[in-house]
């Protein structure tokens, strides 16, 4: 009891403080419509906070699937883009000769497992194999552009070539003149290639756009690769050295497709007959 | 003590009649919103003399806070408001304490405390009490920017009219 009195002694200005002011809120909550609402809205976006949060974490677990489905959308719609502009190139036999079917090229959506990049050779490896149905030799590329090609493949996983390997020499064309040559890599940025073969009577100028040319079975023709960013003749030679500033980023690439050429077998064939 | 208490009641009344009669019927502001109002109701709890228990001047708060609600169709806006003036009136004391202390029967006026010392008192509280009724009537920080915005203007048109009052009536206690 005594400490009890010496408590009000003490604080009993603050206690009091505090009563009056709970009776206040209690009031104002109460009887002032607008506070009323915006107490219930406060808790409305309390709870909707705790709620967002909690979507957000399991739209997080499902990113994968949404992923995969989204890959698998984007394959689908490039596909279409590739066949479609393939099939109006070829719009002048259309009337000659029916196709049977629009589709050329298939893509086939994988992620990228492992990258090497800051090396003389780069590979990349996918996480779709032989199973997905990848095959040496397929094309790979990303939206953006091109990324190499496919070496090996065993069930679940595939080596791919990237562009930035010494060895790797893909048949591009300009896309003004159709002029066509070697894009290959001497090394240096990720974002410069080389563009050999291109003989010194085309007619060049900066910022002239590269496409694939479509002679290899890897890649389906008219696929932007990049553009001409500088060009010189070296003395005593017929073509020209191109540089090429390309479209991807190959340092970020974490999804590619893969193109799957339909009449394949049908094209080496006649290749090997030659 | 008993003029004291005689001159405070009559001050309380005056004040908070003057508040609810006149100065609740002006309000300046631009477009929709109402920005500046005129708030010198405060001034009732920070006239109050120093010694004055401070269980006292919390209860007159809440009072005073309740009979301006009743005219403002505001329940507990104001009592809460000036609940907490009342409360922190203490602390701005203890802020501003002159080193001689305060004088055992002084009064927070003009006359006894020079217009400096009482202005920057008036100043303290009033944008403290202001901040805290727009922060109150808003009920939510989402709007702080119009919070802040109404209680400057609000408290620059308040305390000139209090200053002016003070000023004129000059009170002795």
């Amino acid at each position: 009891m005594r400490n009890l009195i010496y408590l009000f002694t003490r604080f009993g200005a603050t206690i009091l403080f505090v009563v009056l002011e709970i009776i206040s809120f209690y009031l104002i909550v109460n009887y002032n419509n607008s506070q009323r609402e915006i107490w219930i809205h406060s808790a409305n976006i309390f709870t909707g906070a705790v709620n967002k949060k909690s979507q957000d974490f399991n739209d997080y677990l499902r990113l994968k699937k949404k992923n995969d489905s989204l890959m698998i959308e984007n394959a689908r719609l490039l596909e279409k883009v590739i066949n479609y502009r393939i099939v109006s190139r070829a719009d002048l036999f259309q009337n000659l000769e029916e196709t049977d079917s629009l589709s050329r090229y298939a893509l086939i959506p994988a992620r990228v497992c492992n990258q090497t990049i800051h090396l003389r050779n780069n590979y990349l490896t996918l996480c779709s194999g032989s199973a997905s149905g990848l095959r040496a030799g397929m094309g790979v590329i990303t939206e953006n552009g091109i990324v190499g090609i496919v070496a090996q493949c065993s069930r679940h996983y595939a080596k791919v070539i990237m562009i930035l390997h010494s060895q790797s020499r893909i048949s591009v064309a300009l896309k003004s003149s159709g002029f066509h040559g070697n894009l290959l890599w001497k090394g240096g940025s990720h974002a410069r290639l080389n563009l050999e073969a291109i003989p010194k009577h085309a007619e060049i100028s900066i910022g002239d756009t590269i496409v694939t040319s479509g002679y290899s079975i890897s890649f389906p023709s008219e696929l932007p690769v990049g553009v001409v960013r500088d060009f010189r003749i070296p003395s005593g030679s017929n073509s020209y050295n191109i540089e090429v500033q390309i479209f991807n980023d190959l340092q970020n690439i974490e999804f590619v497709y893969v193109v799957d050429f339909l009449d394949r077998n049908e094209k080496e064939r006649m290749d090997l007959n030659e | 003590m008993n003029r004291f208490a005689t001159r405070n009641i009559v001050r309380f009344l005056v004040y908070a009649f003057v508040q609810v009669v006149l100065f609740k019927r002006i309000s300046i502001g631009f477009e929709e919103t109402y920005y500046i109002h005129f708030y010198i109701y405060p001034i009732i709890i920070l006239l109050l003399p120093f010694k004055t228990p401070r269980s006292l001047v919390i209860f007159l708060g809440f009072v005073l806070g309740l009979l301006i609600d009743v005219f403002y169709d505001s329940p507990g806006v104001h009592a809460a408001t000036c609940v907490l003036t009342a409360y922190l009136r203490d602390y701005i004391l203890l802020l501003l304490k002159p080193t001689e202390g305060y004088k055992a029967e002084g009064v927070p006026v003009i006359e006894q405390m020079g217009i400096v010392w009482c202005a920057s008192y008036f100043a303290i509280a009033m944008i403290a009490h202001l901040l805290v009724y727009y922060s109150i009537e808003a009920f939510s920080f989402v709007y702080l920017d119009e919070i802040i915005l109404k209680t400057l203007l609000s408290f620059l048109a308040s305390f000139f009219i209090v200053i002016i009052t003070q000023l004129l009536v000059n009170p002795k206690y």
